[in-house]
């Protein structure tokens, strides 16, 4: 193996995925409370992408972690309420109006940057926060990939239980998942559908915002247009195929970050095979892991339905 | 533009109000946004306008952008009709140029122009249906919700073309990765006294044809009836799966052939990290138009002075290319918005209403063990999207 130490190779290997597995978690369980309320959030990649921008932005004139990271989130919650208020509000189909914010970001981004960057690739100078926890940093192989990390890392991590707990043990968790299933029914046992909607859509918003802030402001510090190459979508599915459970989704985050990270550690161990070759991977993995879990999913009952009270 | 009269009622003009709406909101918005950003909007509506419309020059561009506008939209009207959700344009389209480029230069000199350029559409075609042949089957055989296979096939096209022309593909006379050049002589002929290759007349009849298949055949009817209402469809005993695969193949199929049209006319070869992005475009564009096939054409020209003069307003107005790509998404959610008041405002609005508490889109489709979850499909033109009075 060119003389490459293997378990190197591993620690490293391992580093690069859950790097890249973070902002998947982060939008996927943002994007998990959107679907078990019933909302198809398409827009995703796009908010997504507004908080890699906004976030980008804000870090880069303030060079502070924090306002960068509050910029991503304020721009997907805006982006969400946005298309909360044309999905829940105005009844309007939940593809069309995702796919309407996409497009409206990757083309707002483009060109605010080419417009206050001038399309050149800077960098923010921001700290991100290096934590390295002690006696844990130093075991071998996995000692770096998860002990010698961002604080931003770690929260993102953190979040993961969060969400577990929000969903299922919470007086909200149980509404957003009753209004998933049957909002009629939901609302005639007292839960308010509308305002439990716009809360699991600003929550989605707000965490795809988030892992765009992480993507762009904590882990590569720079923006290119269109930089999230379709994450936002992949964590859309890859929340489906954890049917909305975090830990599930973490599984599939970080299964699928490995992937990613293959593009990176192939041409290390001497293997000579093309980038583009390796990012069909991810996708297709993805294909393929709904194929064998297509099965033994199911949607929430009222996935994509807009709800309108008196109207069944 | 259009062909007015039997075609074009004055009754049908009504729902387009929407979409006058819905642009005009997104010029006024978006050239609020430019001022805000320190632009002149006037001036960069007015180059906009110029090079898009204004000259000879502008209007050549401009109707060579038409051809793949007008097949792609074509072939995406055909799978929203019924009730698919095709967002793998883009992956497909790509493929097909891919394909038509590397055929087509293969062909050159061995065979006549016409046949060469004949094969090269026959394969264009072709490899956008082959790229949309995993979704539809993942769809019919396992009940895989298409939205998000086609998204996936998206990026596993834009891969695959990137590192088939960097590789087994690539011109290796040339230092730039891309397939091997088409002379122009060779290329698609221009139209009879213009400049316009004959793309453009290749998207016109893929739009007449798309206008007969669903006003005037059974197979127009029953794709139709299952985007209007898969339970009926599959009461009626309409072979839903088959249906929809169609629906979803031929839409890629037609992807391809843009791609094609666009190797064969204008570029003359695939080249590397060459993404025109039609895919959102064919979205707005075919929502616009109402999923009427016969507005499609005045749509299709208005969306391609769009790309066209929006290509010259970054040197002589200072506004970056993506301005187009940002109004495009403001028209669709001004459109979505407008479409909301037309059920508040419309005769018969009760009915609308109702009609939208129906799920408009059940992703239900993603987990299917029956025929019955498989088939409740996106259904993206609630009753509400086309107008009712719709004659086709």
């Amino acid at each position: 193996m060119n003389g490459i130490d293997l378990s190197d190779f591993i620690a490293a290997m391992l580093a690069t995925g859950l790097l890249r597995a973070v902002p998947l978690v982060l939008a996927g369980l943002g994007e998990a409370v959107a679907e078990r309320a019933g909302l198809l959030n398409l827009g995703i990649e796009g908010m997504m992408l507004s908080g890699c921008f906004f976030g980008f932005w804000a870090a880069y004139h303030t060079e502070s972690l924090t306002v960068g990271m509050l910029a991503a989130v304020a721009a997907g919650l805006v982006l969400g309420l946005i298309f909360g208020f044309l999905t829940i509000s105005l009844r309007v189909d939940q593809v069309l109006v995702g796919l309407a914010i996409t497009i409206f970001s990757a083309g707002l981004t483009g060109f605010l940057f080419r417009d206050l960057f001038g399309g050149q690739n800077v960098s923010a100078a921001v700290d991100p926060l290096q934590v390295a926890i002690p006696v844990l940093r130093d075991i071998p192989i996995i000692g770096e990939p998860f002990f010698d990390r961002q604080l931003i890392f770690y929260l993102g991590w953190g979040l993961v239980p969060v969400f577990a707990w929000l969903l299922v043990r919470t007086r909200f968790g149980l509404n957003v998942r009753a209004v998933g299933e049957n909002p009629f029914a939901a609302d005639a046992a007292g839960v308010n559908v509308i305002r439990t909607r716009y809360l699991a859509i600003a929550i989605g918003g707000a965490m795809a915002g988030f892992a765009g802030g992480y993507l762009a402001v904590a882990d590569l510090k720079i923006f290119t247009i269109g930089m999230t190459v379709g994450q936002g979508f992949i964590a859309l599915a890859i929340t489906m195929l954890g049917r909305w459970n975090p830990y599930r989704i973490v599984v599939g985050a970080i299964l699928f970050g490995m992937l990613r990270a293959l593009a990176d550690g192939l041409p290390i161990l001497g293997v000579d095979v093309r980038t583009e070759f390796i990012g069909m991977l991810p996708y297709i993995g993805i294909m393929l892991g709904l194929v064998v879990l297509a099965g033994r999913t199911a949607l929430p009952a009222a996935l994509g339905v807009p709800y309108a009270r008196g109207q069944r | 533009m259009t062909p007015r009269g039997r075609i074009v009622s004055a009754a049908s003009l009504t729902p387009f109000v929407s979409s006058l709406l819905a642009i005009g909101l997104a010029f006024l918005v978006g050239g609020i946004f430019l001022e805000a950003r320190g632009k002149d909007a006037l001036l960069a509506y007015r180059i906009l306008f110029e090079r898009g419309l204004g000259d000879a020059d502008g209007l050549t561009e401009t109707f060579k952008q038409m051809a793949p506008l007008l097949i792609i939209s074509g072939g995406l009207l055909i799978s929203l009709r019924a009730g698919v959700w095709n967002i793998g344009l883009d992956g497909q389209f790509m493929v097909g140029a891919l394909m038509a480029g590397v055929v087509g230069a293969a062909l050159v000199g061995d065979v006549s122009r016409w046949l060469m350029l004949l094969a090269g559409a026959v394969v264009g075609f072709a490899g956008g249906l082959v790229w949309a042949t995993v979704p539809a089957l993942l769809r019919v055989r396992w009940g895989l919700n298409e939205i998000i296979t086609t998204l996936m096939m998206n990026y596993v096209g834009l891969n695959l073309t990137s590192w088939l022309v960097k590789g087994p593909a690539r011109d290796k006379a040339r230092v730039a990765p891309e397939t091997v050049k088409i002379p122009i002589a060779d290329r698609l002929p221009a139209i009879p006294g213009t400049e316009v290759h004959v793309g453009l007349i290749a998207g016109l009849v893929v739009v007449v044809l798309v206008a007969v298949l669903f006003r005037s055949t059974v197979l127009g009817y029953m794709l139709n009836v299952l985007g209007r209402n898969p339970r009926a469809a599959i009461h009626a005993g309409l072979p839903v799966g088959r249906l929809t695969a169609l629906a979803l193949l031929l839409s890629g199929g037609f992807a391809g052939l843009a791609g094609a049209s666009d190797v064969l006319g204008v570029q003359g070869f695939f080249k590397a990290n060459w993404d025109p992005g039609y895919g959102f475009t064919g979205f707005a564009l075919v929502y616009l138009a109402r999923l009427n096939p016969v507005w499609l054409v005045p749509f299709a020209f208005f969306f391609s002075f769009l790309l066209i003069g929006g290509e010259s307003m970054p040197r002589r107005a200072d506004v970056p290319t993506y301005y187009v790509e940002m109004l495009e998404g403001l028209m669709l959610i001004f459109f979505a918005a407008a479409v909301y008041l037309e059920g508040l405002y419309a005769p018969g609005a009760r009915r609308t209403a109702r009609d939208e508490s129906e799920p408009i889109v059940s992703p239900s489709g993603l987990v299917g063990e029956t025929p019955t979850s498989v088939l409740s499909p996106g259904h993206p033109q609630g009753p509400s999207v086309v107008p009712s009075g719709d004659p086709s």
